[in-house]
């Protein structure tokens, strides 16, 4: 496959193009093409229902695309599922376990199926959750499940941890905790050997990782950025005028109006709205960047811009 | 030293921890000599990339304002910039550009900016001998 950009040699950990996996006569993913660079920290936002999972499912052989294709360290995963899978790992939404085995007996064979796995960041962790080894996996909580399941995934170092939705359904301590972990262990290694692909819909506990996300709808790619990139692209003005007067807004994306306040959403063109609102001596002007989370929430707005 | 980080600010990640650590530094929260926060701990505690706070990191011993002692971590460096004084005025002088023209669209007089100017280096200086008490 050829790489676009001429000055990054580096294989990319993961690319999807044009994929589309239908179910039925229903189109899960269609035409989906995205690229992730070793060392980032991808988001894959979507709704329910917009493919997100599919799409994860695609590059562990769980699923066959359709058409188009995903490759996974630069490794078809149809062909090479072993070489691929070695090197990454899954937390899945719903996280099981075999019901006779305890945490520590998990483990044990988790790790049997790894050429590597770090008993030191094992111990860590099982400190840092207070998991009691010895129990059963069936008298665990959701949170612990999750939380073993994370400690599976990290144990082995792999180059690219694949999480779908893992922290939807856990409280806000342990949500807060697993994101600390993803940080502290690990991103501990050696950065370009340490990327996570993360679909959420819980953007904000994620918005400090985020390198890039892609917004997935109905299985089509509505926008992908750099998050800082993002932020200061989309921007909302909000201005008090002296009285209500008309305004040349072109190029705002969303205009809200009550009397003599407007709320502006700007794309990209921030310096221009706000030129236009001071020369009628605005009683208050405020700008602020959207976060990703409202990003994502103004999507059937974003959908003009993109068009 | 307390850094806090606001998505809304516009301002990308690591330059927000650039401004501030400078800031802690210009007000006596950080002094001479001392050790700044460990990329992993502050990475965790501000939940953000670990590349972010590297960045910023690097950023700052670029300007000048850190040093990382190999092994050891980052320091506030002792003595200033390796600019020349009149890099350095440039450097200043189109801070203060931006300062004057937000003062012209927020119909701040002259004398009022000024008097703000003095204000706030008090204000800083303030600071500084109470961090050094």
């Amino acid at each position: 496959m050829i790489n676009k950009d001429p000055m990054n040699t580096e294989t990319p950990v993961i690319e999807i193009q044009n994929l589309v996996r239908r179910y039925g006569r229903h189109d899960a993913v269609n035409g989906l093409s995205l690229t992730v660079q070793p060392g980032q920290c991808y988001g894959f936002f979507g709704r329910n229902g917009a493919g997100k999972t599919t799409t994860i499912k695609c590059l562990l052989n769980l699923l066959r695309p359709d058409a188009g294709g995903v490759r996974v360290f630069g490794l078809d995963p149809r062909k090479a599922e072993v070489a691929v899978k070695s090197r990454l790992a899954y937390v899945p939404d719903l996280v099981a376990f075999y019901p006779w085995m305890t945490v520590r007996t998990t483990l044990e064979y988790l790790a049997s199926f790894r050429r590597h796995w770090n008993r030191d960041i094992e111990n860590d962790l099982l400190t840092r959750f207070q998991l009691d080894p010895t129990k059963k996996t069936t008298s665990l909580s959701k949170g612990q499940r999750t939380q073993l399941a994370l400690i599976g995934a990290i144990c082995p170092e792999p180059e690219l941890l694949l999480l779908d939705e893992p922290t939807s359904g856990l409280d806000p301590i342990v949500r807060r905790e697993f994101i600390e972990t993803v940080i502290g262990a690990y991103q501990s290694g050696d950065p370009t050997r340490r990327t996570v692909f993360v679909s959420t819909h819980l953007i904000s506990e994620f918005e400090g990782l985020i390198d890039e996300f892609t917004i997935l709808e109905q299985g089509r790619e509505l926008l992908s950025m750099n998050a800082d990139a993002a932020r200061d692209r989309f921007k909302k003005i909000r201005a008090r005028l002296p009285q209500e007067m008309k305004l040349n807004l072109t190029g705002a994306l969303q205009v809200k109006r009550s009397g003599r306040e407007v709320e502006i959403l700007a794309n990209g063109n921030c310096a221009q709205l706000l030129a236009e609102l001071k020369m009628h001596s605005p009683e208050e002007l405020k700008t602020e960047s959207l976060t990703l989370e409202e990003i994502f929430v103004a999507s059937d707005v974003l959908k003009k811009a993109v068009a | 030293m307390r850094l806090q980080l606001d998505f809304k600010s516009g301002t990308p990640v690591y330059l927000q921890l650039v401004d501030q650590i400078r800031h802690a530094a210009a007000s006596g929260g950080l002094r001479t000599g001392e050790p700044l926060p460990g990329i992993r701990p502050l990475a965790e505690e501000l939940r953000v990339n670990r590349n972010t706070v590297a960045k910023a990191y690097a950023e700052l011993e670029s300007q000048g304002v850190i040093e990382t002692l190999p092994g050891k971590g980052c320091f506030l460096k002792a003595v200033g910039s390796p600019l020349t004084k009149s890099a350095r005025n440039d450097l200043l002088i189109q801070e203060i550009d931006r300062a004057i023209v937000a003062a012209h669209h927020l119909q701040i007089s002259e004398a009022d900016l000024l008097a703000l100017l003095k204000k706030r280096l008090e204000a800083f200086a303030r600071q500084h001998s109470a961090a050094h008490d």
